[in-house]
């Protein structure tokens, strides 16, 4: 008796524990309405531009429905065309497995209140197209519900940003150098080579 | 413990190591830097193994540097690809260079001319220029050549495989050790205070230096052969200073040389093709962190620590007692095994057992490569340098066809390429059942019944004027020297007389 409990106890706790990881996208509601100071097309510089990101439930749902949020994330996320051939951007509906949203914009506890952020955009944001997405969770982490600037099909409302090139003037005197001084030290190879041969003679 | 017998030279000259008549050493002995042997071993291994580090520095860096230069899946592919393609002609042009000009200078040469290309991967800023730098930094693996000429040049048949073996395999290692050393590099540098996208650009300069410095130890403390360098030996006339048509002309005629330049490109191109795309294929078939991804990539190539190496022993001790018949039965089982286990590969489905698979199949796929360079360096005396630069060049050209048939785009899913792949590799290496040599036999037939010997072989390579003049000096202390390939089984050869030679193909 005491062995056929513990066994279902584990299996409804590992159903739990699944559970936690089986949360699809395409389960969540559309709960949040998001407001973005980026316009459409407009194209932001990495490490200067900042972003303004308001959210609040829409008023479609009823009241109670934030009760249960705890957390809110706001991320940049690609649009399509930032994802094609680039199986590393790849949207899953298993959001466990969903690579569509890698760049937080912030992450707080969930108050009706403080719901919102100006962001500066990091230095370590890559070239591409995004949009904005917030997911709130509940208490056990799980996603619950999400709200983004642009609709299903992810193509209105999209804006680049310009990622920095990583270059410096310095690297690029460095690379230059370095290079100039291996070929000039084979020049000298050969030089000293012909210099040895004759003398040995 | 013996003395250079070289009775004839004017000068007796001591070695630290029990060298032959033609001053190669017939010991290999790992932990001495003796001039001139053991110290060109050290200094080729390690410039070799810098060249890798440098060649396959950016895969693991690309999930950072694919996001700074917006590179997609093709242009990824097309960058792997390049990296390889390059030393398919640099290969066969560096087997010239040392005939030529000797290794020394030709690996010193090379390594220089390509740090460039690592130097410029720090500037790099679109996907053109991405695929530009690892094509013309692929460009040092050609110096696999003038590692394996040095030790043929240097070591005797007796320990030949085994010099070649260790080097090859201890070069190679460079492949897997950078999948852990760059990693670290950029980590160092971003802590130091760097962004991301400046941190790897920075980290392209330890391979870069790593290069230029192993090509100064190269040109200071290497030298080309036992008695002296090539400019030297040129100068003072002991050594004939070659001609390039020639030299083309008895490598390009020898079938032996096409033979294994095939079959090269289904163990060491099948091992480049793995260097590329196996820490992709653990990530997406097993969903493992790229971190973990990385450190499984590294272990195959890190695997070649010994598997080489233990190739070109055993290449070595199959010789001392089957001759050369053994060297070629080994090569072919090993290799086919390598190819049966590459099948196996693509057909499991659980991580442990897949790893187990990946690993088991690194040792034969390596090994097959240090037992092939058992064989290479007898395939031609005058033309050395050509005969490794084909093979090796072979490689890479496996390398970009197994990249292009089975690995681009998606055609077949990776483990269904891994499969095919190794279907492929069983079905090429068949050819190895084709090499023969008069004077010692092939896998299925003996020594040729016309009573042919190791003068006749390599003699054949020389017009009667250019034995006249004495050309062909260095071709007759090696015919001697190789007698040991007739294994200790066979019946004893016919000794060489002094009528002129037949030629033999």
């Amino acid at each position: 008796m005491e062995i056929n409990r513990a066994i279902v106890a584990t299996i409804l706790l590992s159903c739990l524990a699944a559970s936690c990881y089986a949360i699809t996208f395409s389960s969540l509601k559309r709960t949040l309405d998001l407001d973005a100071s980026v316009k459409a097309g407009q194209v932001l510089k990495a490490g200067e531009a900042k972003i303004t990101v308001s959210w609040k439930v829409n008023t479609t749902y009823p009241a109670g429905t934030e009760s249960s949020y705890k957390t809110v994330k706001v991320q940049l996320c690609y649009a399509p065309i930032s994802q094609k051939d680039r199986g590393w951007r790849k949207t899953v509906d298993l959001l466990k497995k969903d690579k569509t949203c890698q760049h937080t914009i912030v992450e707080r506890p969930y108050s009706a209140s403080d719901n919102s952020v100006t962001y500066t955009v990091k230095r370590d944001v890559p070239t591409a197209t995004y949009f904005i997405r917030a997911y709130v969770y509940n208490a056990a982490g799980e996603q619950v519900g999400y709200g983004q600037t642009t609709n299903a099909e992810k193509s209105a409302n999209l804006f680049s940003i310009e990622g920095v090139t990583g270059r410096h003037v310095s690297l690029d005197i460095a690379a230059v150098c370095f290079s100039a001084f291996s070929v000039v030290s084979l020049f000298g190879f050969f030089f000293m080579e012909k210099r040895k041969a004759k003398a040995s003679n | 413990m013996e003395v250079s017998n070289g009775a004839e030279e004017t000068y007796q000259k001591k070695f630290a190591l029990p060298v032959d008549s033609e001053h190669k050493s017939t010991e290999f002995r790992l932990f001495s830097v003796a001039a001139p042997h053991m110290r060109a071993f050290h200094l080729s291994w390690i410039s070799f193994f810098a060249c890798f580090v440098s060649s396959f520095a950016a895969p693991p860096l690309l999930p950072v540097i694919r996001d700074n230069l917006g590179l997609t899946a093709t242009d990824i592919g097309n960058a792997g690809i390049a990296a390889v393609s390059g030393a398919v002609f640099a290969r066969i042009a560096m087997g010239t260079a040392c005939d030529l000009f000797g290794p020394r200078l030709a690996s010193a040469a090379l390594t220089l001319l390509t740090a460039p290309a690592v130097y410029c991967t720090a500037i790099a800023n679109s996907p053109t220029s991405f695929l530009l730098v690892r094509f013309f930094t692929g460009f040092s693996l050609a110096t696999f050549v003038s590692t394996q000429f040095w030790m043929s040049s240097l070591f005797s048949s007796k320990v030949v495989g085994t010099a070649n073996g260790v080097a090859g395999g201890w070069g190679n290692l460079g492949g897997g050790a950078t999948q852990l050393i760059m990693p670290l590099v950029f980590n160092l540098i971003e802590r130091i205070g760097a962004t991301q996208f400046t941190a790897w650009r920075i980290a392209f300069f330890v391979p870069g230096l790593f290069q230029t410095l192993s090509a100064y130890g190269i040109f200071f403390l290497g030298q080309d052969l036992p008695d002296g360098n090539y400019s030297q030996l040129h100068k003072s006339g002991d050594k004939h200073k070659d001609s390039f048509k020639k030299v083309l002309y008895h490598a390009v005629t020898n079938y032996r040389g096409w033979i294994l330049a095939l079959t090269y490109g289904y163990c060491f191109g099948v091992e480049l093709t793995i260097d590329n795309i196996i820490a992709q294929y653990f990530y997406d078939r097993f969903n493992v962190r790229l971190h973990t991804a990385g450190i499984i990539a590294a272990s195959f190539g890190i695997a070649n620590l010994f598997s080489r190496p233990g190739g070109g022993i055993l290449s070595d001790i199959v010789a001392n007692r089957y001759g050369m018949r053994g060297r070629l039965w080994t090569l072919w089982i090993v290799q086919t095994l390598g190819g049966v286990f590459c099948i196996l590969l693509g057909k499991v489905g659980s991580l442990g057992v897949s790893v187990a698979v990946m690993l088991i199949f690194s040792v034969f796929v390596q090994a097959a490569c240090g037992l092939t360079f058992g064989v290479a360096p007898f395939v031609s005396r005058r033309s050395l340098g050509f005969i490794s630069g084909m093979t090796g060049g072979g490689g890479n050209v496996g390398a970009v066809l197994t990249q292009v048939i089975f690995f681009r785009g998606s055609h077949y899913t990776t483990e269904t390429g891994i499969t095919l792949m190794g279907v492929m590799i069983v079905c090429c290496t068949l050819v190895i059942m084709l090499i023969h040599f008069p004077q010692w036999g092939g896998m299925f037939c003996g020594p040729s019944s016309k009573g042919a010997t190791e003068e006749d072989y390599y003699l054949s390579e020389w017009t009667a004027a250019e034995q006249d003049q004495g050309f062909h000096t260095a071709s007759l202390k090696f015919s001697e020297n190789s007698r040991n390939e007739r294994g200790k089984r066979v019946q004893p050869a016919p000794t060489p007389t002094l009528a002129t030679p037949n030629a033999y193909v």
